[in-house]
């Protein structure tokens, strides 16, 4: 099977009962990608989908064919995902830090179709993230700061 | 956690290959989103299950208006019903419910042929529809006809499909000047299923409803229409006592059960709560005040 991972041609022969969280993580070695509950509930190992956040745990290795699979190591040289990761710091939005990169993720997701989020909205990009450190106020803080930072003055 | 077993998947290209599948191959299941099935498939019997792929099937996919129809395809995710302008529209009790559906990650991913094959009496997807006077169309290899969706809904976790066939595609009529609503309440606002939903379909003539329609879901042991409540109602003049009594009656039609997510005390209190404001919502929508 043939695939893109963060820009680059990827061939892997994924066994239909292997989801795209185990391919990744285990199997290639992106670390980022968090194994949590494996339900689809705690979105620790959400990746992009053709740029569309979804849950690793949930999708079967063979069935991202020809996608495009983006992880936050796709995005290590990417202007908003640098805000996003500073404002992450600088706001205390990481403690534990399990679920920092899928947070990152939806937040980046967010803020590429939407620059300037309401407080409601930034919750709603995030309902599928779950937090058991910081309690979320830091995090959407520092979601409304990356987009503060990325306005054009 | 333990590993899946039990199971291969085909991704056949064309429909006419999915039905073959459905048709020769034993414990053939049709998947697109995978949201509700994935998380099951660490408990999966001996005998080795084939997952039909539906993902790569164009024509199973999107939104379109004709012919003074909408036609959803059952592979259409909930985020693709969420941006579509024309389900906005015409049928906005089945936009509302699709934002409510799961989170970001699993609207972007499951698909409201899912989420009706899945046939939870709590799906948000059913109520909206069910007022919208939707039909489903079941296909097998041999043939495929359209039935009302109410038909659909055979029990917890069980419709009418045959092992060979699939839900294939949703339609309802566009209808002018109609209004609808959808209303939840869930155990915490976001990322939750529903402990009760309901939708209400309304056509307004003056200060008359002209036509009304009642959903309700998690009530039941299939989402529900409440033809008893609406027959009461329809053509008379919309207000706050019809609310009530429409809402009084509902809650009377509904037999829900106890469970992890609410009581049935609960349910039926909270039955009449939803009906009254999606009845009052849907009717503004129409232009008519409340």
């Amino acid at each position: 099977m043939n695939f893109e991972l963060n820009g680059v041609g990827v061939y892997f022969e994924a066994p239909a009962t292997m989801t795209l969280l185990d391919m990744l993580r285990v199997e290639l070695g992106v670390k980022s990608v968090k194994k949590g509950c494996e339900q689809g509930e705690c979105g620790a190992c959400t990746v992009l989908v053709d740029g569309y956040p979804m849950t690793s745990c949930l999708i079967l290795a063979p069935q991202v064919e020809g996608r495009h699979v983006c992880t936050v190591e796709g995005l290590v040289d990417n202007p908003l995902m640098k805000e996003l990761q500073e404002a992450f710091m600088e706001n205390g939005a990481v403690q534990c830090g399990f679920c920092t990169p899928g947070m990152l993720l939806s937040a980046y997701a967010l803020l590429s179709d939407n620059r300037n989020p309401t407080e409601e909205e930034i919750k709603t990009a995030i309902e599928g993230n779950m937090c058991r450190c910081t309690g979320y106020v830091a995090i959407i803080e520092a979601i409304l700061d990356a987009a503060e930072r990325i306005a054009p003055d | 956690m333990k590993p899946f077993t039990g199971f291969d998947l085909l991704r056949p290209p064309t429909l006419v290959g999915v039905l073959e599948m459905m048709s020769t191959l034993e414990l053939a299941t049709p998947i697109a989103g995978g949201t509700d099935i994935v998380p099951l498939f660490r408990d999966l019997g001996s005998k080795p299950v084939h997952l039909i792929d539906l993902g790569l099937i164009e024509e199973l996919n999107g939104v379109e208006e004709e012919d003074g129809k909408i036609f959803i395809g059952p592979t259409t995710t909930h985020s693709q019903i969420l941006a579509s302008k024309v389900i906005e529209d015409v049928a906005p009790a089945l936009h509302d419910a699709a934002r409510w559906i799961g989170s970001v990650q699993i609207r972007n991913r499951g698909t409201i042929g899912g989420n009706l094959c899945n046939a939870s009496p709590a799906a948000d997807s059913a109520p909206p529809l069910l007022v919208h006077d939707a039909e489903a169309h079941i296909c097998s290899l041999e043939e495929g006809h359209w039935i009302p969706l109410q038909e659909f809904f055979k029990g917890p976790k069980m419709t009418v499909l045959e092992p060979n066939e699939i839900l294939a595609g949703l339609r309802f009529p566009v209808v002018k000047g109609a209004g609808s609503s959808f209303q939840r309440i869930g155990r915490r606002k976001g990322f939750t299923l529903s402990v009760v939903n309901a939708a209400v379909y309304v056509e307004k003539d003056g200060e008359k409803l002209k036509e009304v329609r009642i959903a309700l879901g998690s009530v039941a042991p299939t989402p529900i229409r409440t033809p008893s409540v609406e027959n009461m109602i329809r053509g008379k003049n919309m207000g706050e006592d019809l609310v009530e009594a429409a809402a009084a009656a509902c809650a009377e039609v509904a037999k829900p059960i106890d469970d992890v997510r609410g009581t049935a005390e609960y349910r039926k209190d909270m039955t009449a709560v939803l009906v009254k404001r999606a009845m009052r919502e849907a009717w503004r929508r129409t232009g008519g005040d409340l």
